[in-house]
C-alpha cells in the first residue's frame, strides 16, 4: 500500500472491518452536525489519532498540501456565500473524513482490506460476478499508484532540465504511453507465475 | 538437481512482420547458460517462447516434454521467469502477498502458501521483511523478492531477464552470488559479460539466429571483438 505505515501501531492491530465501520458512522454522524464546536472537536481527535502514531503518522499530514488550494477556494467560496461558521463546517468536516480514510489506509494491510472488500461484494458474487478479480484489480491500483508517481516525477525532471516551461501538462502523453508498456509488462509477470487468482477461500 | 531438457527444434518466430527465428534448433542442457546479443537480437523472444509467453508460428519446444504453447499458467511449475524491471514484476503492496500470488494461483490454500513462503523467508534470514510494503524495499531487494516469489512455485529452470540492469556493484555481485546458488538450472540474459562468470555455456543470437554458441570465455572473445568492429563501422 503506498502509504502503508511498515512500524506497527495500535491503529495496525484493530480489525479493518472494525475500521471501516467507524469511518462509516464517522460519515453519518457527521453530515447533519451545524455546530461548529463539534466539528472543532472532530478535527481536534483525528489530529490527536495522528499524533498517536508517532512521528511517522505526523508526517502523512503532508498528504494535504496537494489539497490545500482546493480546500482554500471551497473555503473562500462558502464564507462568501454563507459565512465563517458554515465555511468551517464544510471544511472541518472534509479534513476529517480525508483524515480518517488515510489513516486507515496507513494502518491496514492490502490483504485485511481485500477480505472487507470481498465480504461487501458477497452478494455480486451470488450472481455470478468473480469479485476476486475485482480485489485484484484494487490491489493492483494501489501497488501502481506509486509507481506512476515516480514516472511522472522522472517525466517533470526530463522536462525541466531541457528548460522546460510552466505547461507540465505536456508530459501527460508520455505518461501514458509509459504507463501502457508498464502494463503490457506487468501482464507479462502475471502470466509467468499462473495468471489471475482464481475462486478459493 | 536433474537438468532439465530444453529442445527447440525448427522453430520460426514472426513478430509483427518480422522474422525473429527462422529454423530455429537448440538445445538447452547445461545448468548455466547464458544469451547474449545485440539489442532486437531476439533474446527476449527466446526465453518468452520457453514459458509460452510467445508461441512459435512453426516447429517444436518441449521442456521436459512439455509443450510450453499451452500457455504460462501451465508452464509455471517448470519455468520460473525473474523479470528485468521488479517494479513490473511486483504486483502487491506487501512482501507476503507477493510471494503466495503464484501459489495460490497453483491451488494450494491460503494459509498453507503463508506458511511456505514464511519457511522460505525463514530460511534466508529474511523473516522481518513480511509485512513490509513493497515500495520501501531497495532494488536489489525487490529483485530477491521476485525471485523467492518465483522459488517458491519449485520451477526446474529459472530464467533471468536482465537481472543486474537497475542493481549498484555490490548488489549485483550479491545477486550473483544467489543466482550461483541455486539448485535449479540458470538461463540468463545479461548485456554485463562479467556477470556470466562461472557459466558453463553462451549463446550469441544475432539477426541470422545463433551467431556462436559455446564455452562462456570463448563466445565473449569473439562477441567483443564483434562489437568493437560493429561500433567502428
Amino acid at each position: 500500500m503506498s502509504l502503508y505505515l511498515a512500524q506497527i501501531s495500535w491503529l495496525h492491530r484493530l480489525p479493518a472491518g472494525l475500521k471501516l465501520f467507524c469511518l462509516a458512522i464517522a460519515t453519518v454522524l457527521l453530515y447533519p452536525v451545524k455546530e461548529v464546536g463539534i466539528i472543532s472537536l472532530a478535527v481536534a481527535v483525528t489530529l490527536g489519532i495522528y499524533a498517536s502514531l508517532g512521528r511517522s503518522g505526523l508526517a502523512q499530514l503532508k498528504l494535504l498540501k496537494p489539497l490545500f488550494w482546493m480546500m482554500l477556494a471551497i473555503f473562500a467560496l462558502q464564507y462568501w456565500t454563507m459565512g465563517l461558521a458554515e465555511a468551517w463546517i464544510l471544511l472541518g468536516r472534509m479534513l476529517v473524513l480525508i483524515l480518517l480514510a488515510n489513516a486507515i489506509s496507513m494502518t491496514t494491510r492490502m490483504d485485511e482490506m481485500n477480505a472487507v472488500f470481498q465480504f461487501l461484494l458477497t452478494p455480486l458474487r451470488w450472481l455470478g460476478v468473480q469479485t476476486q478479480r475485482i480485489a485484484f484489480a484494487l490491489s493492483l491500483l494501489i501497488r501502481f499508484v506509486p509507481v506512476l508517481v515516480s514516472f511522472m516525477h522522472a517525466l517533470l525532471a526530463a522536462w525541466r532540465a531541457r528548460g522546460g516551461q510552466r505547461r507540465y501538462w505536456q508530459i501527460i502523453a508520455p505518461l501514458v504511453v509509459q504507463a501502457l508498456r508498464m502494463s503490457d509488462q506487468v501482464a507479462e509477470a502475471v502470466a509467468a507465475r499462473g495468471g489471475i487468482p482464481k475462486i478459493k477461500n | 538437481m536433474h537438468t532439465p531438457s530444453i529442445e527447440l527444434s525448427h522453430v520460426t518466430l514472426i513478430r509483427e512482420g518480422r522474422t525473429i527465428f527462422d529454423d530455429l534448433t537448440l538445445s538447452l542442457n547445461e545448468s548455466r547458460i547464458g544469451i547474449i546479443g545485440f539489442n532486437g537480437s531476439g533474446k527476449s523472444s527466446l526465453i518468452r517462447l520457453l514459458n509460452g509467453l510467445l508461441t512459435a508460428d512453426s516447429g517444436t519446444i518441449s521442456i521436459n516434454g512439455k509443450d510450453p504453447s499451452k500457455g504460462p499458467a501451465a508452464m509455471s511449475t517448470e519455468v520460473g521467469f525473474v523479470f528485468q524491471n521488479p517494479d513490473h514484476q511486483l504486483i502487491f503492496p506487501t512482501v507476503l502477498e507477493e510471494l503466495i500470488f503464484g501459489l495460490q494461483n497453483q491451488g494450494k490454500d491460503k494459509s498453507e502458501s503463508e506458511a511456505e513462503a514464511l519457511a522460505l523467508l525463514k530460511e534466508h534470514d529474511r523473516l522481518d521483511w513480511k509485512d513490509l510494503p513493497v515500495h520501501s524495499l531497495s532494488e536489489g531487494q525487490k529483485q530477491l523478492i521476485c525471485i523467492f516469489s518465483v522459488l517458491l512455485l519449485k520451477p526446474k529452470v529459472i530464467v533471468f531477464d536482465e537481472p543486474f540492469s537497475a542493481l549498484d556493484l555490490p548488489t549485483r555481485y550479491q545477486l550473483q552470488k544467489v543466482i550461483s546458488t541455486l539448485s535449479q538450472q540458470v538461463i540468463m540474459i545479461s548485456h554485463e559479460l562479467d556477470g556470466f562468470d562461472g557459466f558453463d555455456r553462451l549463446v550469441w543470437l544475432g539477426d541470422q539466429g545463433v551467431v556462436k554458441d559455446g564455452p562462456t570465455e570463448e563466445v565473449i572473445t569473439d562477441y567483443k571483438q564483434h562489437a568493437v568492429k560493429t561500433a567502428e563501422s
